[in-house]
This record gives structure tokens, C-alpha cells and sequence, in this order.
């Protein structure tokens, strides 16, 4: 009961906070975009590695929620 | 048996022991290969249908690795690597793509096993520093303690953390996609899961470009002239 609870916790936690960082850099990257097509390219590339380095917290939240159902 | 791996050691080659997901990684080496040497059996200056593909592939990566990394001779280098970076991991999430794939051995993506996306984040590892001592020579040192001495066991992380979170990024990735598609397949075999994997097909893509532009940015930055 506690570890179901744990890993269901530990995967909607680091959503969370995965789901915000994403939304406030992809919104901020359209602006740029919008603002200046030009740089569109440039803007994409650092937007794919910036949601790279967000998501991977919300993995490893999503690896310790994998963890503990293997454990239990 | 950690996540859903098998020990279904097949034969052994040597005192080498080989499992399902190595022969399926043969399996797919060996299509790429076939695809690139028919598509590079009897070139054409005029290039078309499958030389005209693999010319597109090759001219956009080498563009965009040029773009990325400023300087055109470490593109050059390291182009080759990334490039087959790229389609090894592409070929290889989208050979799970089979409904219920992930629980039949040997139809398991390998980049849903985490010794595999680790052996690729290795190869990444040591390329970056390789890429750097020969740009840089042993000035390339320097940059471990940059700002100053204080900084080493930070920096000593981060080289540790890169090679980490490639490997976590794309095993996460991949298996979390398998055992949603599982889940569902399970619970409601008709149509539903196909959105799930309609999600996959864009997911497989994203990650393999992922893996490669970090790959390659980790090695500019070890190559630039910022050290």
C-alpha cells in the first residue's frame, strides 16, 4: 500500500514540476519565434535541449516509481 | 530481472555471454547496413530513390552538426558517429513499435534495456574527451579546473552526470512508453492503445534527435575554444 502510494507520488511529483518548467520555456520559445522567425532554427535546437534537461527529471522520477513497483 | 529484462542468455560466444537483445541489435545493424549498400551499390551523379534519401540524411546532419558546433572540421570528425547515433536509435525504438512487443523476447526494443542505452552513453562519454585532448592537448585539462581548483569535484560530477542522464533519458523514455502501451493493451486490446502509440512513433523520433544534439553539443563544448 505505502510503496503503490510512493511510486505514484514519485511520478505525479516530478510531473509537475516537469509539466511547468515545459510549459513556461515552450511558451517562451514561440514568443521568440513569433517575435523573429528568423532565428526559428537556432531557437528549436536550444528549446529541444533545454525540454532534454527538464524531462530527465521527470524520468527519474519516473525510473524511482518503476523501482519501487519492482520492489514490492 | 530488473525492469522487465530477461537473463535469456542464448548461446555463448567465447566466455561472452549472448542474450536476445544483442542479437536483435545484429538484426538491426544488419538491415542498416543492407539499406546503406543498396542505396550506395551503383551511385549515380543524379542521385535517386534510396541514394537520394541517404544523400538527404547525410547533408542535413553534416549542416546541422556544422551549425552546432562552429567549427567545421570537429563537425567533420564527428559526424559519422553522430549520424549513426541517430539512426541506430531511431531503427532501434521503432522496431518495438509491434503491439505488445516489449514482453516478447527478442521483439524488445534494446533501448528499452538500459545496459544498451548505457554502452551508447559510454561511447559518447569517451568520445568527448577524446574529442577534446585532441583539439586541445593537455591544456584540455585545464578545463576541469576551471573557474579554479575549487571547482574540481563539481566538474568531476557534471563529466559523470552527462554520460548518466543519456543513458536514464532514453531507457526511461523508451521503456515508460513500452509498459504504457503494455498496460493498455492489457486492459483494452482494441484501439486504445493506438493513440499511445501514435505518441511512440513521435516519441522514438524526438529521442533519437535528443541523444544526438546533446551528444554533439557535449563534444563541441569539450572541443571549443572555450577551454
Amino acid at each position: 500500500m505505502g510503496v503503490a502510494l510512493g511510486a505514484g507520488l514519485a511520478v505525479s511529483i516530478a510531473g509537475i514540476g516537469g509539466g511547468i518548467g515545459m510549459g513556461i520555456a515552450g511558451g517562451k520559445a514561440f514568443e521568440a519565434i513569433a517575435r523573429q522567425p528568423e532565428v526559428g532554427g537556432d531557437v528549436r535546437t536550444l528549446l529541444f535541449i533545454t525540454l532534454a534537461f527538464i524531462e530527465t527529471l521527470t524520468i527519474y522520477g519516473l525510473l524511482i516509481a518503476f523501482m519501487l513497483v519492482g520492489k514490492a | 530481472m530488473i525492469f522487465g529484462m530477461w537473463d535469456g542468455v542464448l548461446f555463448h560466444l567465447g566466455p561472452i555471454p549472448v542474450d536476445h537483445l544483442i542479437v536483435t541489435e545484429w538484426v538491426l545493424i544488419a538491415i542498416i547496413g543492407l539499406f546503406a549498400m543498396s542505396a550506395t551499390k551503383n551511385m549515380q551523379v543524379v542521385p535517386r530513390g534510396l541514394q537520394n534519401a541517404f544523400e538527404a540524411i547525410i547533408i542535413w546532419t553534416y549542416d546541422f552538426f556544422t551549425q552546432l558546433m562552429d567549427e567545421e572540421h570537429v563537425a567533420k570528425k564527428w559526424a559519422p558517429v553522430l549520424t549513426s547515433f541517430f539512426l541506430f536509435i531511431l531503427v532501434s525504438n521503432y522496431s518495438g513499435l509491434i503491439p505488445g512487443a516489449a514482453h516478447i523476447q527478442g521483439f524488445q526494443p534494446p533501448t528499452s534495456n538500459w545496459n544498451v542505452t548505457m554502452t551508447l552513453a559510454l561511447i559518447t562519454f569517451f568520445s568527448i574527451h577524446i574529442a577534446g585532448f585532441s583539439e586541445h592537448g593537455g591544456h584540455y585539462l585545464h578545463h576541469f579546473v576551471s573557474p579554479s581548483w575549487a571547482m574540481l569535484p563539481l566538474n568531476l560530477v557534471e563529466e559523470v552526470a552527462h554520460p548518466l542522464s543519456l543513458t536514464v533519458r532514453l531507457f526511461g523514455n523508451i521503456f515508460g512508453e513500452e509498459t504504457v502501451v503494455a498496460y493498455l493493451l492489457f486492459m483494452a486490446p482494441f484501439l486504445v492503445p493506438s493513440a499511445m502509440m501514435g505518441l511512440g512513433l513521435l516519441l522514438g523520433a524526438i529521442q533519437a534527435i535528443v541523444f544526438t544534439i546533446l551528444s554533439a553539443s557535449y563534444i563541441a563544448a569539450a572541443a571549443g575554444a572555450g577551454h
